[in-house]
């Protein structure tokens, strides 16, 4: 047996105590009560961790991890020939090559594969937010009852590994941004309850304020405080009264987040305890800090942890012009961190149970709008002869190819999966992979059932369309 | 573990385990039953019996562990149903070891008596019952024991098939009446036990049996049916196969009953007639209401009481005392108004000595038309899918109602009226069936068309048009044709049926759900929604006003006759007084508050609350009404009792329903990265604006200003004010400071926080001069106003300082801040914005206030860990406890006693125990400071006695 599992196991017994586990014999049928899910053979887990890395805005696979002819700079350069704004580099694995900038991502991929053939819905007119809600919750927007994130899935199927750890936790975004209630509208649990949504840190630097006694306030008046509630609501007559489940919800998530506040495991949050040198290769930016969080997490027992670059509209990948320039400072956002993160699970062994995906809406290209054949309207001007360097780039939103990478957690080493064409449209031409399929493929490496559902307003609503998603189990070793 | 050439062996091993567990089971039950026999030393000959049977089954039990062990190891089985089960197949055998143990202990003379053992015995037996249970569940499914009871079982009633078999069995030819009856009840039969694999939508095998093509096309391996020929027949075949055959049909472990089959089988013989009458599998509620007659002889004088009684008699309840006055008013107060009642309006109610105070308070409470908008606003904003923000208004996709909303509370417009103006609506009211539409391409079923039938369906007649927006429904009888009828009616184009989001070729015509009320066909868009308006509005429909009054009497009483809330096609616990409610409304003139006058006036609301261990008691379908349910506070009622009491938790309102002039949009540098415009970064800037005043003599000269974060305000180089707190609104003299000629304004403002985060300046001036009107000065267009991120010199505050360098600021509008009430020269600016008024905000959110991106009819009221975090730490709540902090100290001094007084009576309406005293004050020490008030108020505020309405 798994050391890792038995480890986490017995941690996890400890620290629920007899009480819950009570509690959550009894919860069982209440389970069942709403799943019409019945346990079908069950599948046995490889990661019992998902780390998102989200590049947010549209990540263009030519100029990342899937570089084409390269074409430089050259004032009166014609748009069509661009295909990649960098030259390639090698990487750990034979044959593969990604575009320079990511020496260090290129590093690990002996530890892990790289997806080429994702290939993004056709959701017409381009609205980031729409995309990315779509690769978030498997469903396109809108839907008539509100569409779990994944994180939201498989808190609610699994619970926390470590039960002072919330177990969906998302950073790096604000929603204080443009497209921000589209951002909102799928960081959310929907219908399975805000017990499963987000745990929100949009500043990985400041996350240990959220999971600590509020600014100002000693443990000692924290305790006191916690103390005097516990006095008076025993104390109080109306505590004999109103229904048990009820008072007992209200009673047990106060004692949870009081204990939550007061544990050791909220020093994960705390980056000053983590080496300089480690913390100087993480610290890029608000995305590096999320790594070196998330890195943190995993090893103290997360479930779900996403990172975000953060969306914001035409920034960061959105690149709408400059697309050359700004590829260069993501690259710089990225590269250290992501590599990292990879290599410190890989030598705490935390990467054997956990699983890194590293993905983007859809990608980019200098000329595309939409995919070919399917053209939608343009929102970017580009000039057919560059004369001026802020044209060099992708400009447009491309949805017929992009590269996911994935490591740990039972997937296999060194796999390349799947390819785009090497000349315009560099559209995926082998293995197609969709988003229904990379949601089976985390599903099934953490051993949820695809068939899983709830039944809500009368249908069952599963994790992917209809429950007809299907891992891609070539992915997995 | 490694994979080995042995594996085979322990997996083989593991799959003996199924057998294996019986011995234990066997053996240790009946030891135990046996063991009973032998108590008080009666039949000492069964001793050795026992002995062997308890040394057996405790061997047996450690066997079937350990094989239980290699399935699971072996054989791939995981999840948490497996882990509990494992965990206590191993307590069950060391238990049962002990036991053994013991017993030999006994039995050797080394233990005096049979207690320990028999002890452990038990324990074990109770260990392994339910190890057994939960194994049987992991083989037949979660919800082999639980299907079948009476709750959980398939609306399908048998009885009816049963009657049926009975009546033709004996019969040689059938009528043709009679071939259609037996053709629907085999399709019944198909509806329940086989579409859920054989549909349009999931066609397993190919098979499709929802109609009649599928039906008779057959399946994969051919046809399925061969008419006169049940022995013939696959069908036939597949479900008369024994049930632990491979083959048979339905899987999973049902199996059609005899009749069911024997039927399937007479109508095959009969020549497998198929029937044009369309299939009504679910139950229907009828659509008019039955207008019950009141019970004339009867001891209760309320209509709704006297109703209630005939219940109460026929459910043998007897009625309960009613609750006390301070229980009273605080449900009526939050019910009606949404806020607490102030401890005055407690002591006046309770000395009042007139037998008819309770329906005083409630008439007075339902005429205080403001507090009563604001506070059903959110009821209303929740069932029409109406909010501030959400996804859509980015892209022009969406519309509030807000305003037309706001206005048909506060003049109680007949809810016949605004039902007739949501539906042919005025550009006010047309957000509601305009729908939310994103950028793009969309799925058919979400067509705002579509989604406006679904709205519609949902929250006006609580009938599920969603499912059969995509297929035909499996909850209810609505067709996909149905839901493509209604949603043309509000398509300036016809429709294309889509399937599953496929295209069917096949047109929609339009149609309402319920033809009989009239006809809504008509050529053009607007003349179908006025005929819609017209006959969905008609007394005929009882379905509108039972929907409404259902959903009313939940809010009041924690649980509707009908649950869940928008399935009106379920059975409500008592159909006659929800009937007369609904009949009484009409003839009420459709009046909101009469409803809810009516209820709130009757002994049934002033019932005392009935406690339940679990939710499902409370949503069971065989729920039975005794008294209200307990609730908690939703997120604006917490919120605004919070704002009364402590201090105010919002200060800016997203609707601000007095319709104030001044603009709320702010300023600020205008920050920009790769030629757009961002978030600005944290740090100081400066803003000068410059205006020449005539040389008339000044009179008055009033300013309001709000920054976010920080500034200091110079005018004409004298620093006249500084702050910190956007939520506020500062009002200024600035008379003395105004001169003729030019004048300046310098504001130094920063943006704090340690990323780039919104930023602006709010700011007004009204000058009134001798012999001429006011001017008025407005930083919110921005026009005029000059901004630098870069340090000026000591000399910018002064007039001859060259600002031409200088930016033009930015307008950041108003979205990050809304309308601060206080932002106004009038007078009588309300203290806080109530809840329903504010933009969707992290601590609504996290006490359960809905994203409106779909109608959302009820809350969840269990608390959750989001919650109680946001509440313990988040940094929101804890500003307004430090602020009430403050003023409380101002209001009361040091004076301990005084302030928990005070506090236990605006909180909970009463005064504190002697024991709650004595915490408080110990809490708060000899001199309250700010800190401990702070801790007290949030002890309070989270006590379950705060926040649940008794």
């Amino acid at each position: 047996m798994n050391d890792h599992i038995a480890n986490s196991r017995r941690e996890f017994m400890k620290k629920m105590g007899a009480a819950s586990l009570a509690a959550a014999a009894v919860s069982l049928p209440t389970a069942s009560f709403l799943s019409s899910c019945s346990t079908a053979p069950a599948i046995r887990s490889t990661a019992d961790t998902v780390i998102l890395l989200w590049m947010a805005g549209g990540m263009a696979h030519t100029e990342t991890f899937d570089p084409k002819a390269y074409t430089p700079y050259t004032k009166g350069v014609e748009s069509k020939r661009i295909l990649s704004s960098f030259p390639k580099v090698p990487t750990a694995v034979d044959g593969l090559y990604f575009s320079e900038g990511l020496e260090s991502i290129g590093s690990v991929m002996d530890k892990g594969a790289i997806i080429r053939s994702y290939k993004s819905a056709d959701l017409g007119h381009i609205l980031h937010t729409r995309h990315q809600y779509h690769w978030h919750t498997c469903y396109e927007p809108p839907q008539s009852v509100q569409a779990p994130h994944i994180g939201a899935w498989i808190a609610k199927e699994l619970g926390p590994v470590n039960p002072v750890i919330p177990p969906f936790i998302a950073m790096g975004q604000r929603f204080t941004v443009g497209e921000g209630e589209e951002l909102k509208a799928f960081h959310t649990a929907g219908f399975l309850g805000s017990e499963y949504g987000p745990f929100l840190i949009p500043d990985p630097s400041s996350g240990l304020e959220s999971v600590r006694p509020p600014q100002g306030m000693s443990v000692k008046r924290f305790e006191a405080r916690n103390q005097l509630y516990k006095e008076l609501a025993n104390k109080s007559e109306a505590m004999e009264r109103g229904s048990d489940y009820q008072r007992e919800s209200l009673m047990r998530s106060m004692e949870q987040s009081y204990r939550l506040l007061n544990s050791p495991e909220s020093q994960v949050f705390d980056l000053t305890q983590e080496p300089k040198e480690k913390y100087d290769i993480y610290n890029t930016g608000r995305f590096g800090l999320g790594c070196l969080t998330a890195k943190r997490l995993a090893m103290n027992g997360a479930r779900f942890v996403s990172v975000s670059t953060e969306y914001e509209p035409f920034l960061g990948w959105d690149t709408h012009e400059n697309g050359h320039t700004r590829v260069v400072k993501m690259k710089e956002l990225i590269d250290g961190p992501v590599a990292q993160l990879v290599k410190d699970l890989d030598e705490s062994g935390h990467l054997d149970r956990t699983l890194i995906v590293l993905a983007s809406e859809f990608s980019r290209d200098a000329l595309l709008e939409g995919r070919p054949g399917e053209k939608v309207q343009d929102q970017v001007n580009q000039p057919d002869v560059i004369e001026d360097e802020k044209f060099y780039g992708m400009h447009r939103h491309f949805t017929d190819g992009s590269s996911i990478l994935m490591w740990g957690g039972g997937i296999k080493k060194g796999l390349v999966y799947g390819k785009t064409a090497d000349e315009r449209p560099c559209s995926s031409i082998e293995n197609t992979v969709v988003i229904d399929q990379i949601h089976q493929t985390i599903y099934h490496a953490l051993g949820i059932h695809p068939e899983t559902n709830y039944t809500i307003e009368g249908r069952p609503f599963y994790t992917t369309p209809d429950g007809q998603g299907k891992p891609v189990l070539e992915l997995l070793a | 573990m490694e994979e080995n050439a042995w594996s085979w062996i322990f997996q083989l091993l593991g799959r003996l385990h199924p057998v294996a567990v019986h011995f234990p089971i066997g053996l240790l039950i009946v030891a135990l039953f046996l063991e009973a026999l032998t108590l008080n030393g009666k039949r000492p000959d069964l001793r050795e019996g026992i002995n062997w049977m308890v040394y057996l089954g405790a061997a047996s039990a450690a066997l079937a562990a350990g094989l239980g062990w290699f399935l699971r190891t072996f054989d791939d089985y995981s999840g948490d149903l497996v882990q509990l089960h494992q965990n206590l197949g191993i307590a069950t055998a060391v238990l049962s070891i002990i036991a053994a143990f013991l017993l030999q202990k006994t039995n050797a003379g080394k233990l005096s008596n049979f207690f320990a053992y028999r002890s452990l015995l038990v324990l074990s037996v109770i260990s392994l019952t339910i190890t057994g249970h939960l194994g049987a569940s992991l083989t037949h499914g979660e919800d082999f024991l639980s299907s079948v009871l009476p709750e959980n079982s398939n609306p399908y009633d048998d009885s009816r098939g049963v009657a049926l078999l009975a009546q033709l069995n004996p019969l040689d030819s059938l009528s043709e009446t009679e071939l259609d009856d037996l053709n629907l009840e085999v399709r019944a039969i198909f509806a329940h036990n086989c579409y859920q694999c054989h549909s349009e939508n999931k066609q397993k095998g190919e098979l499709v049996l929802e109609n009649k093509r599928g039906v008779f096309q057959g399946g994969k391996s051919g046809k399925v049916i061969v008419a006169g020929h049940p022995k013939d027949s696959e069908l036939y075949r597949r479900i008369s196969l024994s049930s632990n055959d491979d083959d048979v049909m339905p899987k999973k472990g049902k199996v059609l009953k005899k009749n069911e089959v024997a039927l399937i089988k007479l109508w095959i013989e009969k020549g497998a007639h198929w029937s044009d009458r369309a299939l009504k599998v679910f139950p229907e509620a009828a659509l008019a209401l039955s207008k019950p007659v009141l019970p004339a002889s009867s001891e209760q004088v309320h209509p709704v009481d006297k109703l209630l009684h005939v219940y109460f008699e026929k459910n043998g309840i007897t009625w309960p005392a009613l609750v006390d006055d301070k229980t009273f008013i605080r449900r009526a107060y939050l019910d009606i108004v949404g806020l607490l009642p102030a401890p005055d309006a407690i002591i006046q109610f309770v000395d009042n000595q007139d037998a008819n105070k309770r329906t005083q308070l409630v008439d007075r409470l339902l005429a205080d038309n403001r507090n009563y908008t604001q506070h059903w606003l959110s009821f209303w904003n929740d069932l029409l899918r109406n909010d501030y923000s959400g996804t859509g208004f980015i892209t022009g996709g969406r519309k509030q109602v807000t305003d037309w909303l706001y206005k048909s509370l506060l003049e109680n417009k007949p809810y016949n009226g605004m039902v007739k103006e949501l539906i042919n609506p005025t550009p006010a009211s047309e957000g509601f069936i305009k729908g939310i539409e994103w950028r793009g391409v969309v799925n058919a079923s979400q067509r705002t068309e579509m989604q406006a039938a679904q709205n519609i369906g949902q929250s006006l007649l609580g009938v599920n048009v969603k499912c059969a927006s995509c297929h035909n429904s499996f909850v209810s009888n609505l067709t996909l044709d149905q839901a493509y009828g209604f949603a043309s009616i509000f398509a300036d184009s016809v429709m294309e049926l889509n399937r599953c989001d496929i295209p069917t070729g096949k047109m929609a015509q339009v149609s309402f759900l319920y033809p009989e009320l009239g006809s809504v066909e008509a050529d053009s868009l607007k003349e179908r929604l006025l005929k819609l308006s017209e006959v969905i509005v008609k007394p005929e429909n009882g379905r509108l006003y039972r929907t409404i009054a259902n959903r009313i009497w939940q809010r009041l009483m924690g649980r509707g006759f009908i649950e869940p809330l928008d399935e009106m096609d379920k059975t409500p616990w008592d159909a006659d007084l929800l009937d007369w409610l609904a009949a009484d409304f009409i003839e009420s003139g459709y009046d909101l508050k009469q409803l809810m006058r009516t209820i709130m006036t009757s002994k049934a609301y002033q019932l005392p609350t009935v406690s339940y261990e679990k939710l499902e008691q409370v949503k069971s379908a065989r729920y039975v009404f005794n008294g209200p349910i307990v609730r908690r506070m939703s997120a604006e009622q917490f919120s605004d009792a919070v704002s009364q009491v402590i201090a105010p938790v919002y200060y800016a309102a997203a609707y601000n329903p007095s319709g104030d002039q001044l603009s709320s949009n702010r300023v600020w540098h205008r920050e920009r990265k790769f030629d757009r415009d961002v978030l600005p970064e944290p740090g100081t800037r400066c803003f000068r604006y410059t205006f020449t005043l005539t040389d008339q003599e000044i009179i008055n000269a009033q300013a309001l200003i709000s920054v976010d974060h920080s500034y200091s305000f110079y005018l004409n180089e004298s620093k006249v004010a500084e702050g910190n707190d956007w939520r506020k609104a500062s009002k200024l003299d600035l008379t003395k400071f105004l001169k003729s000629g030019e004048n300046v304004i310098a504001i130094e403002g920063t943006n704090e926080g340690p990323i780039a985060n919104p930023a602006g300046i709010l700011f007004a001036m009204k000058i009134r001069q001798k012999d001429k009107a006011e001017t008025t000065i407005q930083s919110a267009g921005g026009e005029g106003w000059k901004s630098t991120n870069v340090s000026p010199g000591k000399e910018w505050l002064s007039i001859a300082f060259d600002d031409s360098g200088w930016d033009n600021v930015r307008n950041y509008g108003s979205m990050q801040w809304d309308q601060l009430l206080a932002f106004t020269f009038e007078d009588n600016v309300p203290a806080y914005a109530r809840a329903s008024l504010v933009r969707q905000h992290p601590f609504l959110k996290a006490l359960g206030r809905p994203s409106r991106e779909t109608v959302a009819t009820s809350r969840d009221d269990q608390a959750t860990l989001l919650q109680s975090l946001e509440l313990t730490n988040g940094a929101y709540f804890n500003q307004v406890l430090e602020e009430g902090a403050s003023s409380w100290l101002q209001q009361y001094g040091s004076d301990g006693a005084s302030i928990v007084d005070a506090l236990y009576l605006k909180c909970l309406g009463r005064k504190p125990s002697n024991k709650e005293k004595d915490i408080m004050l110990s809490a708060l020490g000899d001199t309250p400071d700010k800190e401990g008030l702070q801790d007290v108020f949030w002890a309070t505020l989270l006590l379950p006695e705060f926040q649940f309405i008794y």
